[in-house]
């Protein structure tokens, strides 16, 4: 406790936060279209975001995931992923510059690749994989690789050699070229291309198409000499004496393997590879006869098709596995199916029968698959006596290709292996000879074409390197790249089948080699790129980082590891809701129009999905009939083990409804159906009532079985048992699940790592009387990763939390802050205005609309305007040196900034003149982004007009701005707590550890408050040991000044410096003290009422609250057979319409009690609804369990109580479920009476602080300001400000403590300039200004005149309207400022 | 159905908006690059509370044909 050492890791936003200007040209150019998140799904967004509109920072972000499979599975890593994205927009030529970046051969590899990518493509988890390949070929068809401008390469002198023209040494030279390298490539064939042009036939891949590319490629330099073989025309020594400085050996694997049978030699026998370069050369025009092909790979394919295109009668291909081991391309193996070429799967040759050397028929074997061989393939295994005879006169083996090393052999200091391979490094494809490196087929034995490529590439990468003396492996050890975060496979997505190409219809196809592969349409291909599941979601096609004009997109930026030595932690991190997918009679997942609350609540925003419009997900379509159904994953131990209520459901849902039914067009109905209705929060009842009686939302208790979709329609039927146990069906067109909170897994793990306990619920174990503190000291909690809770709780819980911390923390209070060195203020006064306008381009965003250099000259036409400038960012570091000079160069004493939003950027640019030595209130901005640009986008003109427009009206106000002082108020450094029960005690002490002296004051002649009767939390935790130890603190606190039997006579002053005049009671007679004060916390708790109804006080054996226990504790309840708890007594009644929300734990606990006393007593207990919120569920659950009954009345028809002949008592109740009148003859009743508060109506007077229409105090803000007044410095908490449990007593006391210190901290108080103030000489004293001050900012001087309190003016002029004198006027929004504004309309 | 008469008259609005409110929902509406007419004039003020009823006459005066005042 006390010193953590802290790790945090931060994942990287891929954008500096300190560039970034939120201006979203990089979402613009983004093609990563996926769900957003904070729209539930609902709405869009890109990889490339802002989490939301409002978020902070507002900064923009890219989420981006595990490497795509596709790129991943690439050898030569093309970005498939990002071609396919833009593919999707229609951004083929981006989409080509990305291929290109790895791959110089599109069009080629797009249509022979046997694709990897699609391969491991998860949208085979949906329906196919994407045509990835074929979208590659489409990008090529449409992008004419030539039209492409030669980048600007600087020179270099040294020259490389490559030997071998096909993928490997072309690849090579391509990218040896864009790094300014000149190389020749050597061809020992007359053409250039290697197997992409010999080993590829011209009906898979027309020759013109790759030679447009290998043109692409001599364009940046290249030089291929043709008919010039390694050994025979030039030898490596040769070269290196020639002037080549490095040499690439990328001769291919041209030699055919042999079969290894008898008769292979004969005359009639062409291997495969020979027989498709003879083709290919055109050395073979014509074959008779049948043919018979050897193999199951893209070679034997290609031999096979060919040959039936020369005129073969029949071709048939022995193929020694099934179908299923084909190593062949699919679309080819079915091609040539469709040609009508027979394929004999399980067949191998034996033997080549020949006549005189020639061949004439193959004797063949049919094979079975047995175990497993080294591949992983099923070994393929003869079956003896199988033989059968194929005839034909041409053989054509294919099973395989080796180097033909003929020409290596005799190289100095090259090494082979014994796969007749040359030897290389492994990561560079450096060979044993200093600067000749060889790769592609000779290296690894036949493989695919982009293979070859991937080591064309890195061979360039290491011959560069080789020649700049640079190390050659470095950053090239290869990564495990993660495959497991992706983006997940939408629930409800459509299945389609993966586009096709066209093909060449039949008759034409072996007529011929004309091309059989048409490739997509447009529109196919739009359309199959956009089914495109986006796993990496940014696909890096780095769009964004051209269209960043603030160059703040980085995507190189990595995970990093904080570590951070701190005092005290604090653990906020929330709480996710309940998936209601495993609810499989509510077929969320299945149903469009059964939502989530979390999504309904999107819908309503105006920054939502549809802009706050109603509409059901399904079609678009207004819904006229919505249901809410509650508990869903809360109070359930069935679906989910969230037995917990989670104590927020009911009120957003009634929230939800009265908004549902405001923003509908036409009497939306709207239906909760509920268990309980649980509107315990401050006014929540009265809210409650209102949506019921007012807006006639329909509240149906009831229990919901089932939901399905009404035939035919989108609508959805409901089926339910209402309270009376009928089973009912009703129809809704959108249901909303009101889902529960629970802890997310990752929570769960992380608490491990802390070292923190979790309670069975898996929230946060704490205690009642340390509810901010988690089980590990030093280590603190808040929000709803405690426990359930809404706002205001987790608000008033954060400060609490800051509280405790603080406690720890005092010593070093201030010990890191830093001092700003102010510059002294130049005196502006009497000097003519000299104004300086910036105006700001936003990068595009204002100048892409608003026609800046006009505006800029504008400025400068404008009275009083001395200097005028535009920036491409006014608000970036160095714009902001700049604008600082040109104030002091040209003496400029008023600025006006057109650019953005005050709101966003005035202090920055304050700041700037405050730095000059200006006074920064001599400072106006023009919004002509966020007002102008932004919204006026289709019409340039009217926007550029409205921009002179907006900054001629903020010249005119300048030129009339005058420097404003910022008053300095001291802060009395210390506190008045009113109010000496837990609370206050609480608040007290924690003000006390932190240094501050505390006046407490108290009523009653002892400490403790209604704390003193309790005996025990609803945990079970002991109350009267705690009390006594939170009473001996308080007394032993030297800074604690206790005053009991006291009361506040009078309060003068304001904040920080408060005075307060103390009435201290006592058999001593009276006594008066004055105390001087920064700050107030008000903490004078509430009181049960007490009644005369159900005979309360005119029974003895009718009780209320505590009198019970006493009662219990004194033996009288043990001839008991029966006892009756009344709820909602005052409560919830017309008269105090709200909860009182502690009354259902409280008789809950004391029922369970006396169960478990006495089992044999008849409980009851008459209750409204249950609200035992929260966790305390689980005692509602036990003391159902207990055998405690239950027994709901209404308003309209409350318990009867009366007294029978013999003066028993009698309780008449209608029971809901049986619908009849109950009778009950308890031996007592006890009856849970309201809360309400004590004393706060002089306390209200004499703080000037308002009450609630149910007299609790007011605070600023139900959900942001929850321990604060409306008048500043003055706090609340316990049960003066809502009845509440003492857990929540605690935290808020602990709450308000926190926020006291906020001011006390400070020691002085700095006022902004722009307030209001009087000139006396127009002041009637009238007083309106102080009737009508919220914030009690006005009063009357000695003088008898207006005087305005600047430490409480908050500036909004409200004064300033209301004097009818027009003695008052607000600084910096003056009434001639203004008119001077309406004036330059 | 009645004829559209082609209006050239564009009509001038002037909108009083508050600064905690109003100002930062104008200020949303670029961010969400919602569209609308660019016939409005924003005067930031600092609360409604500010509204002089003579700024609402000076703005008339000045040929507003239309006045926003939300806060």
């Amino acid at each position: 406790m006390g010193r953590f050492q802290v790790k945090v890791r931060r994942q990287p936003r891929y954008i500096l936060l300190d560039k970034c200007t939120g201006c979203g040209d990089c979402a613009q150019v983004c093609p990563v279209t996926m769900p957003s998140e904070f729209d539930e799904g609902m709405g869009l967004r890109m990889a490339t975001y802002k989490p939301y509109a409002q978020a902070i920072p507002g900064g923009y972000m890219i989420d981006k995931r595990d490497r795509s499979p596709c790129t991943n599975a690439c050898p030569n890593q093309v970005n498939a992923h990002a071609y396919v994205a833009l593919i999707a927009q229609g951004k083929y030529r981006e989409a080509m510059e990305v291929i290109l970046g790895t791959l110089p051969f599109p069009g080629t590899i797009g249509r022979i690749c046997p694709h990897p990518c699609e391969t491991v493509c998860r949208r085979a988890e949906v329906d196919e994989p994407i045509s990835v390949c074929a979208l590659k070929r489409f990008v090529a068809d449409q992008v004419d690789i030539e039209d492409l401008p030669v980048p600007e390469i600087e020179k270099r002198h040294e020259k490389v050699a490559i030997i071998g023209s096909g993928p490997a040494g072309l690849t090579a030279a391509h990218f040896l070229a864009l790094e300014g390298y000149e190389s020749t490539v050597f061809e020992a064939q007359s053409v250039a291309g290697g197997m992409l042009r010999l080993g590829i036939p011209d009906y898979r891949l027309p020759p013109a198409v790759l030679d447009k590319e290998i043109r692409a490629i001599t364009r940046l330099g290249v030089e291929i000499r043709l008919n010039t073989a390694l050994g025979r025309d030039v030898t490596i020594d040769g070269l290196f004496e020639e002037g080549y400085k490095a040499v690439y050996l990328a001769i291919g694997a041209h030699k055919s393997l042999k079969l290894g049978i008898d008769g292979e030699g004969a005359e009639g026998v062409i291997p495969g590879v020979d027989f498709l370069r003879k083709v290919n050369l055109g050395e073979l025009s014509r074959i008779e006869g049948s043919t018979v092909i050897v193999g199951g790979g893209d070679v034997a394919i290609d031999a096979a098709r060919s040959a039936l295109r020369l005129g073969a009668d029949k071709v048939t291909i022995l193929y020694r596995r099934t179908k299923v081991e084909m190593p062949a391309r699919k679309e080819e193996v079915e091609g040539a199916l469709d040609e009508g070429i027979n394929i004999e799967f399980l067949v191998a040759p034996s033997k080549i029968i020949t006549s005189h050397n020639r061949v004439t028929a193959v004797e063949c074997l049919r094979m079975e698959l047995g175990e497993p061989d080294t591949s992983g393939r099923r070994r393929p295994v003869p079956i003896a006596g199988s033989e059968f005879i194929l005839p034909a006169p041409l053989i054509i083996p294919a099973i395989g290709q080796q180097p033909d090393i003929s020409p290596l052999e005799e190289i100095e200091g090259l090494e082979l292996t014994r796969w007749q391979t040359i030897a290389t490094d492994e990561l560079t494809y450096a060979t044993k000879r200093p600067g000749v490196f060889a790769g592609g087929d000779a290296v690894v034995g036949p493989w695919i074409a982009i293979g070859a490529i991937a080591a064309g590439r890195e061979a360039a990468i290491s011959i560069s390197r080789y020649l700049k003396g640079e190390d050659l492996r470095a950053g090239r050890e290869p990564e495990e790249i993660p495959q497991e975060n992706f983006v997940p496979i939408p629930e409800k997505i459509e299945r389609s089948p993966r586009a096709e190409q066209a093909s060449l219809v039949m008759a034409e196809r072996t007529a011929g080699f004309a091309e059989v592969e048409l490739g997509l349409t447009e529109a196919q291909a739009r359309a199959e790129a956009e089914k495109c599941l986006n796993c990496m979601a940014c696909c890096e096609c780095f769009q964004c980082v051209a269209a960043c004009q603030a160059q703040a997109v980085d995507h190189s930026l990595k995970e990093e590891e904080i570590n951070l030595e701190v005092g005290a932690v604090i653990l906020a991190p929330g709480f996710e809701t309940f998936d209601p997918s495993n609810y499989q009679e509510y077929s969320f997942s299945e149903l469009d129009n059964v939502i989530t609350s979390l999504a309904f609540e999107r819908m309503l925003s105006a920054s939502g999905p549809f802009q706050g419009h109603l509409l059901r997900p399904s079609d678009h379509k207004e819904p006229e009939k919505v249901a809410w159904l509650q508990c869903v994953g809360s109070r359930d131990i069935n679906h989910c083990d969230h037995g917990y209520c989670s104590s927020v459901c009911c009120m957003h849902a009634v929230k939800q409804a009265v908004i549902a039914k405001e923003h509908a067009n036409n009497g939306l109905e709207t239906t909760i159906f509920f268990m309980d209705m649980r509107t315990f929060g401050k006014d929540f009842d009265r809210y409650y009532d209102r949506a019921r009686d007012d807006h006639g939302v329909r509240f149906l208790r009831s229990r919901v079985h089932s939901i399905d979709p009404e035939p035919l329609t989108n609508n959805l039927i409901i089926s339910y048992v209402d309270e009376a146990g009928n089973l009912k069906e009703e129809v809704f067109d959108l249901v909303v699940l009101s889902v529960g909170i629970q802890t997310p897994a990752e929570l769960v793990k992380m608490s491990e790592q802390l070292g923190i306990d979790l309670d069975p619920d898996r929230f946060c174990s704490s205690s009642s009387f340390q509810p901010v503190a988690t089980s590990r000291p030093g280590i603190f909690v808040c929000g709803a990763f405690q426990g359930p809770k809404d706002i205001p709780q987790a608000v008033m819980e954060a400060s609490g939390a800051a509280a405790a911390a603080g406690s720890i923390l005092a010593p070093a209070r201030g010990t890191l802050a830093v001092c700003k060195d102010l510059v002294e203020e130049s005196d502006i006064r009497g000097e003519p205005p000299r104004i300086g306008v910036f105006v700001c381009h936003c990068g595009i965003n204002i100048a892409g609309i608003v026609d800046v250099a006009a505006v800029r000259d504008y400025a400068s036409t404008l009275p009083y305007v001395a200097k005028v400038e535009d920036n491409l960012y006014t608000c970036s570091q160095d714009a902001q040196e700049q604008m600082l000079q040109v104030i002091k160069k040209h003496k400029l004493n008023r600025v006006v900034v057109a650019a953005c939003s005050p709101r966003t950027h005035e202090p920055l640019f304050q700041e700037t003149l405050a730095s000059s030595g200006l006074n920064k209130y001599l400072l106006e901005m023009a919004n002509i982004r966020n007002h102008d640009s932004w919204v006026h986008g289709n019409d340039p003109g009217a926007a550029t007009q409205k921009a002179k427009d907006l900054l001629r009206m903020a010249v005119t106000k300048v030129a009339l701005l005058e420097p404003l002082q910022e008053t300095t108020v001291e802060i009395t450094q210390s506190a008045l707590v009113v109010g000496g029960g837990v609370a206050g005690m609480v608040a007290s002490l924690h003000l006390a550890d932190q240094g501050y002296p505390v006046t407490l004051v108290e009523a009653k002649s002892e400490l403790g408050g209604h704390a003193r009767q309790l005996r025990q939390t609803w945990r079970g935790e002991d109350v009267t040991v705690f009390l006594r130890d939170l009473v001996a603190r308080v007394d032993d606190n030297s800074l604690i000044r206790v005053y009991l039997n006291s009361e506040l006579q009078e309060v003068k002053g304001f904040v920080g410096n408060f005075q307060s005049k103390i009435r201290i009671g006592g058999s001593n007679g009276v006594k008066f003290a004055t105390r001087r004060h920064g700050v107030a916390i008000l903490a004078t708790g509430g009181r049960t009422i007490k009644t005369d109804e159900y005979l309360c006080g005119q029974h003895s054996r009718v009780m209320r609250w505590h009198e019970l226990e006493d009662a219990f504790e004194a033996g009288k309840l043990q001839e008991a057979a029966s006892i009756v708890f009344i709820q909602c007594v005052g409560s919830r009644e017309p008269q105090r319409p709200y909860c009182s929300k502690i009354c259902c734990t409280f008789s809950i606990q004391q029922a369970i009690k006396l169960k478990a006393t006495y089992p044999d007593m008849d409980v009851y207990i008459l209750y409204r609804d249950i609200r035992t919120y929260g966790q305390r569920e689980e005692l509602y659950r036990r003391a159902r369990a207990a055998g405690v009954i239950f027994i709901r009345y209404s308003l309209d028809e409350k318990p009867l109580v009366e007294t029978d002949s013999e003066g028993g008592l009698r309780v008449v109740v209608k029971d809901h479920i049986l619908q009849r009148p109950l009778v009950i003859s308890p031996d007592f009743i006890t009856l849970a009476t309201a809360i309400e508060t004590q004393g706060a109506e002089s306390l209200s007077r004499l703080f000037k602080v308002p009450l609630n229409q149910d007299k609790f105090f007011l605070e600023a803000h139900a959900k942001l300001r929850p321990v604060e007044c409306a008048t500043d410095g003055v706090f609340l908490c316990g049960l003066a400000h809502y009845p509440k449990p003492l857990e929540e007593s605690i935290a808020q006391a602990q709450g308000a403590a926190s926020r006291a210190i906020t001011l006390l901290a400070r020691k002085t108080l700095q006022v902004s300039g722009q307030v209001a103030g009087v000139n006396p000489a127009k002041c009637s004293a009238c007083g309106v200004c102080v009737e009508i001050c919220p914030f009690g900012a006005p009063g009357f001087s000695d003088r008898g005149f207006a005087q305005i309190n600047l430490a409480l003016c908050k500036g909004c002029g409200l004064c300033v309207a209301s004097c009818r004198s027009g003695a008052i006027d607000l600084k910096g929004f003056e009434d001639k400022q203004i008119f001077a504004m309406i004036e330059e309309l | 159905m009645a004829q559209v008469e082609k209006i050239d008259w564009q009509p001038r609005i002037v909108a009083f908006l508050c600064n905690w409110c109003s100002y930062g929902a104008a200020d949303l509406a670029g961010i969400s690059r919602l569209q609308y007419p660019p016939n409005i004039r924003v005067i930031r003020v600092p609360c409604t509370g500010r509204m002089n009823p003579k700024f609402l006459l000076a703005a008339f005066r000045q040929g507003a044909d239309g006045i926003w005042v939300s806060g």
